[in-house]
């Protein structure tokens, strides 16, 4: 079990690559740049190649001046500049990745286009890094806490019972494997600005917390994180309140270096529509209806439903129950921000988010997932009568959402809209 | 340093040279491209590709005539030629004006032997509009190369 934990991230590497290169090992037809893996990554060939970050020249070069629409690149009203549904975070995320890819690109005298072979894969190679160093930062708090067994029991779970590894390996130039690295990061980081709050941990908080926000500006919930961790009961939230004011230096710096990495994207904002905050969805005709969320569907439904698609996830809802020590203190946190997270996505238009493996809306957040999860394994494993039931139990969650992955990879599920029916029919069928 | 983390960093560095030099002239790369949509038939059973705005392909280093077919089938701005700059390595060979935009027209471009070492030479295509929604440049035929 030891080996098995302390190994994990090279095996999932080993997992990654092989999925990859079965993927998207050839040079024609790559599909990593469209849909919304083209808004987040546009920036890169703008700001790189056209030394523009308006993305004037681009649309120019490519396009004929206009953005095809399902980039979701729209000129904005007022102004007539254009405006990105996506922000930088996740560009900002992929950059090393394909500033190497342009060098080699250089190189091989291959087309230094931005959308060329190496772009793709730079692009690509990047999501899968980062979700292994979110795993390999994940897997080093829970050895803190858990036993072999049950940190490797809770990896596998967090990897391939839910669309992690889909979105690291698949549909790589989406946000959520980024976000899931940041999420990591940054509950590492809060753990550490608790037990030890220095001047680097510090600026590192509100570095991390912006880059998350510049990911996806709804994970501005993650936040809360900070002020919640440790909280146990009601009476607790006083004596935070008054750590917090003990620390408000501390969170002055927090909060300024958050600005500063912030201040790229309210100014591009500020540039193309002349606000400092926008809603980038709205000329998309897309917003939150928060009076009538669809709970129920994003929970369980057979199109999107969390649980549906990751079953294994029962068990952290099981997790909150029983957890103790360390887990405890994640415990308010996490059911306040996935009841948070699931109030938004609930109440969004496209509550389904579009063509997807799973609800990918949860996917950031896994990271706060894990602790509950080896808090149920551990809860279990202190009952070793049910062990083989419920390992086993684990274990066909996990075979099945393998199984439903490589369905979704191979075009037999559906992207969206999954019915019943469908489900039924097409049931661990391969063609 | 220890012994170990020593053999590591020089086998990364060995590794990393010996990538290097496969990728500066690697043997499938004539087969990339960039910017082109999937072979269509058109109805005489013709085969072509749609450009984007811009496109690139590769023919061997060592051709020295090539032609390239070419039909815009949606004029320019108020009824202007369609131009298509070609490009070898990045320098610029020819421009072909499409003034029918029905018509076929087989380009010929001569390239001036490439005193490099690599097997494939690039070739990048500039089309001077591009028809939205769709982001169509114009229609390129299988280039045959001599």
């Amino acid at each position: 079990m030891a080996r098995g934990a302390r190994h994990f991230v090279a095996a999932a590497a080993v997992a990654a690559a092989l999925a990859y290169t079965a993927l998207y090992g050839h040079i024609h037809g790559l599909p990593h740049f469209q849909s919304d893996g083209y808004s987040y990554y546009v920036y890169l060939p703008s700001a790189i190649i056209y030394h523009d970050v308006t993305l004037e020249a681009l649309a120019d070069d490519w396009y004929g001046g206009r953005y095809p629409d399902p980039t979701g690149i729209r000129r904005w009203p007022s102004t007539g500049r254009w405006l990105n549904l996506h922000p930088i975070g996740t560009a900002i995320l992929m950059a090393p990745f394909v500033l190497v890819a342009d060098r080699l690109t250089v190189w091989s005298n291959l087309p230094r286009d931005g959308f060329s072979l190496y772009y793709q894969h730079g692009a690509g190679v990047g999501a899968i890094l980062y979700m292994l160093l979110g795993l390999t930062i994940l897997r080093r708090m829970l050895r803190r806490h858990f036993s072999d067994g049950v940190v490797l029991a809770t990896l596998i779970g967090i990897t391939w019972g839910t669309n992690l590894f889909h979105y690291a390996v698949f549909d790589c130039t989406f946000s959520h494997a980024y976000a899931f690295f940041l999420v990591c990061v940054w509950l590492w980081l809060v753990e550490r600005w608790w037990e030890r709050p220095t001047l680097a941990c510090t600026l590192a908080v509100g570095g991390v917390a912006a880059l998350n926000v510049l990911v996806r500006h709804t994970n501005g919930i993650y936040v809360l994180l900070l002020p919640l961790y440790g909280v146990v009961h009601w009476r607790d939230l006083r004596a935070r309140a008054i750590e917090l004011r003990d620390r408000w230096r501390l969170l002055a710096i927090a909060a300024a270096t958050g600005a500063v990495v912030l201040a790229p994207q309210l100014a591009l904002y500020k540039w193309v529509t002349g606000s400092w905050f926008v809603n980038a969805y709205v000329p998309h005709g897309m917003g939150f209806d928060f009076g009538s969320p669809h709970l129920a569907d994003v929970l369980f439904s057979t199109q999107k439903g969390l649980f549906f698609w990751s079953p294994i996830l029962l068990l952290c809802a099981a997790g909150v129950f029983v957890a103790t020590g360390w887990a405890r203190k994640l415990v308010v946190p996490a059911v306040v921000l996935f009841a948070l997270q699931t109030w938004l996505i609930a109440s969004w238009t496209v509550w389904q988010f579009g063509a997807s493996f799973g609800h990918r809306g949860y996917t950031d957040g896994l990271a706060l997932a894990a602790p509950m999860m080896a808090a149920c394994f551990a809860w279990m494993a202190k009952r070793p009568r049910f062990v083989p039931l419920f390992a086993m139990g684990t274990m066909a969650a996990v075979l099945l959402s393998i199984a439903q992955m490589i369905q979704y990879w191979i075009g037999v599920l559906p992207m969206e809209n999954t019915t019943w029916a469908q489900y039924q029919d097409l049931f661990l069928r391969f063609r | 340093m220890r012994r170990r983390q020593w053999i590591a960093a020089a086998a990364v560095l060995v590794a990393s040279a010996l990538a290097l030099g496969y990728l500066y002239d690697p043997p499938w790369i004539g087969g990339v491209t960039s910017g082109l949509r999937p072979w269509e038939e058109g109805p005489p059973g013709t085969l072509f590709r749609w450009t984007a705005g811009r496109a690139t392909f590769f023919v061997p280093s060592n051709v020295t005539t090539m032609i390239v077919p070419l039909r815009s089938v949606f004029p320019g701005p108020d009824g202007a030629p369609v131009k298509v700059e070609i490009r070898d390595n990045g320098r610029s060979v020819a421009t072909i004006v499409l003034n029918d935009p029905e018509e076929w027209v087989r380009a010929t471009v001569p390239l001036t032997p490439s005193a490099g070492r690599r097997r494939f030479r690039r070739i990048d295509l500039r089309i001077s509009r591009v028809v939205n929604p769709y982001v169509l440049g114009v229609m390129t035929g299988e280039v045959s190369a001599r």
